[in-house]
């Protein structure tokens, strides 16, 4: 029986727990990113828009589904963090929850009434979507704040037991603050996507059709992708708003929308690594390059579209490939011995 | 009766696709549907299934009605098909093709928090329709690589693995070499003796070989219906393949 074991791992993978070496590994890099990058707020804009890449990629890489409205769930979830914070002051993990949730409830909606439509539209109703709350948020202003956002947003502590408090003040502490959330929401991710769940969503991606032929309601996983998606887009909203202590209305454009679609098809979308990859390299990317040349949007274009032409897996896929080339003959031996 | 089907019949605009077909499919039996192209084979098949509404008529499956119920229920209901195009997971392996197909109906399947590897059932029963269906050598392999014949006898294993009480299958032999059509026809012979099969097809010898009852459809029609030899020497049927020679 072992021979049939070698295949069916061949086939299907090998399992994993919660933590494993690519955590490790992607918790260590992501760490080491504060002492490499020579700005200090940088780190923390990665981490923050990363997650919103990767829970981005639930619906584009896993699901199959190219949704132009993920601004709507970022700017939705800063905005509730910043009303929240604005208003109440109450602990800063039960607001990001609060954005969480309401960002997921959008999701449900928009996903609800999306995902009866295929194709090309199903982007446009995204994307339509998208400008409804944008100007739903431009127009109320005694709310919103209009086209100023929200301003002097106070960072609140962390406490952790009576008595207990975190600071979160400098850099440095609201950095490993914002990374410890982003690896346990990480996680949490990569166990969704690789449930039951998460493969019946890959399978839609592969033929909707047959998903539906051998018994899925393609509909109710569609949509709890949406609302998955929604949650952590809406988390790492929270996060931006923490983060730089005001909302600006950008965080609901399209533009934030399409930002999350560049990195997830620069990193790569077909694995849960891309994004953070692809994350990481445009925020990188456009911070040194709007230093050396005004101009520098068009060379960031270009990139975008070099990948797209050129490398389909993204980043990611050309790292593999790249694995593959120099160690393919060390590996097959492992595996046979 | 496993299958009825009261005057059945699909618009698409002006043509009658399919008009007032009234099937009969016998509980254990291996039921062909032959017809020129065009006949309304396909479009049977996909109100049978749900792909397509009906316009009119009525489908009973184990004397139930299924008439207006979506794909997904049809196929939780005990009807499985393949298509006349392979419609497959083609980036994921073999394995994990016919895995998710069984997933569908097990405990679990909706279950976020757990490694879908710590669910065996899905993937016992799957090696075991691979091993049946002569699949377990390519299970790593992916589903898209596979020969075109391969494929076909995948699209198979994938209906079986709902676990069926009645296969629809729409041209399992269509594209394939005559030693993998000679496989595909022992394989159906085999499951012909465990479950019911409704089978489109073109290729006579297959049908005459294996059908205990035809039904022919025409133009959107049932011209005739009844066992092989009734249907080898019904004139009409001979006139609607413009003479050809049914035994060919």
């Amino acid at each position: 029986m072992n021979g049939s074991k070698f295949l069916i791992r061949d086939a299907l993978g090998r399992k994993t727990g919660l933590v494993d070496r690519h955590i490790l590994i992607v918790s260590g890099l992501s760490l080491l990113l504060y002492f490499i990058l020579p700005f200090r707020t940088l780190p923390t804009e990665i981490l923050v828009f990363a997650l919103g890449a990767v829970s981005f990629n639930i619906l584009l890489g896993y699901t199959g589904l190219l949704s132009f409205g993920q601004g709507a769930f970022f700017g939705s979830g800063a905005y509730t963090a910043g009303l929240l914070l604005i208003h109440f002051h109450w602990h800063p993990l039960l607001i990001l929850l609060l954005s969480a949730f309401l960002a997921a409830s959008i999701a449900a909606v928009i996903g609800f009434l999306s995902i009866r439509q295929v194709g090309i539209y199903f982007v446009m109703l995204t994307l339509a979507f998208n400008q409804l709350v944008y100007f739903i948020v431009y127009q109320w202003k005694s709310l919103t704040g209009g086209d100023d956002g929200l301003l002097n947003i106070a960072r609140p502590d962390l406490s952790v037991l009576p008595g207990l408090t975190v600071p979160l003040q400098t850099n440095f502490q609201f950095f490993i603050f914002v990374w410890a959330i982003f690896i346990v929401v990480l996680v949490v991710i990569r166990r969704i996507t690789d449930s039951p769940f998460g493969r019946i969503l890959v399978a839609i991606r592969e033929n909707p059709d047959r998903g539906r032929a051998v018994g899925y309601n393609i509909f109710h996983y569609k949509l709890l992708a949406f609302i998955i998606s929604g949650f952590f887009t809406g988390l790492a909203g929270g996060l931006y708003t923490l983060f730089l202590k005001m909302v600006p209305i950008t965080t609901v454009d399209i533009i934030t929308s399409s930002d999350f679609v560049i990195m997830s098809l620069v990193g790569g979308t077909r694995s849960l690594y891309g994004p953070i990859l692809g994350a990481a390299i445009i925020k990188i990317a456009s911070e040194f390059l709007s230093q050396i040349w005004s101009r520098w949007m068009i060379v960031l274009g270009l990139i975008f579209v070099s990948f797209v032409l050129f490398m389909r897996g993204g980043l990611w896929g050309l790292l593999l490939n790249l694995r593959k080339k120099l160690f393919a003959p060390k590996m097959e031996g492992e595996g046979r011995s | 009766m496993i299958l009825i089907t009261k005057d059945l019949t699909k618009h698409f605009g002006g043509l009658e696709a399919v008009s007032k077909v009234n099937l009969n499919v016998e509980d254990g039996t291996i039921h062909s549907i032959i017809g020129p192209n065009g006949a309304g084979k396909t479009t049977l098949f996909n109100m049978l299934t749900g792909e397509i509404p009906v316009t009119t008529g009525q489908i009973y499956f184990q004397d139930k009605e299924t008439t207006r119920l979506k794909p997904y229920q049809i196929a939780r209901a005990g009807i499985g098909r393949s298509f006349q195009q392979n419609r497959l997971f083609k980036g994921l392996s073999v394995l994990e093709n016919v895995r998710l197909a069984v997933n569908a109906r097990c405990r679990g399947r909706f279950n976020t928090f757990k490694h879908f590897l710590s669910f065996s059932q899905p993937i016992e029963e799957a090696c075991a329709i691979l091993e049946e269906l002569q699949l377990m050598g390519v299970a790593a392999r992916n589903a898209g690589e596979l020969s075109h014949g391969l494929q076909r006898t995948l699209e198979v294993a994938m209906a079986l693995a709902a676990r069926p009480a009645l296969l629809l299958l729409d041209e399992p032999t269509s594209g394939m070499s005559p030693d993998e059509t000679v496989k595909m026809i022992r394989l159906l012979k085999r499951l012909g003796k465990r479950l019911t099969l409704v089978i489109i097809e073109h290729n006579m010898n297959l049908v005459m070989s294996i059908s205990s009852t035809i039904t022919v459809l025409h133009q959107g029609l049932v011209i005739a219906s009844g066992p092989p030899e009734e249907i080898k020497k019904n004139p009409k049927v001979h006139q609607a393949y413009l003479g050809g020679n049914l035994s060919c």
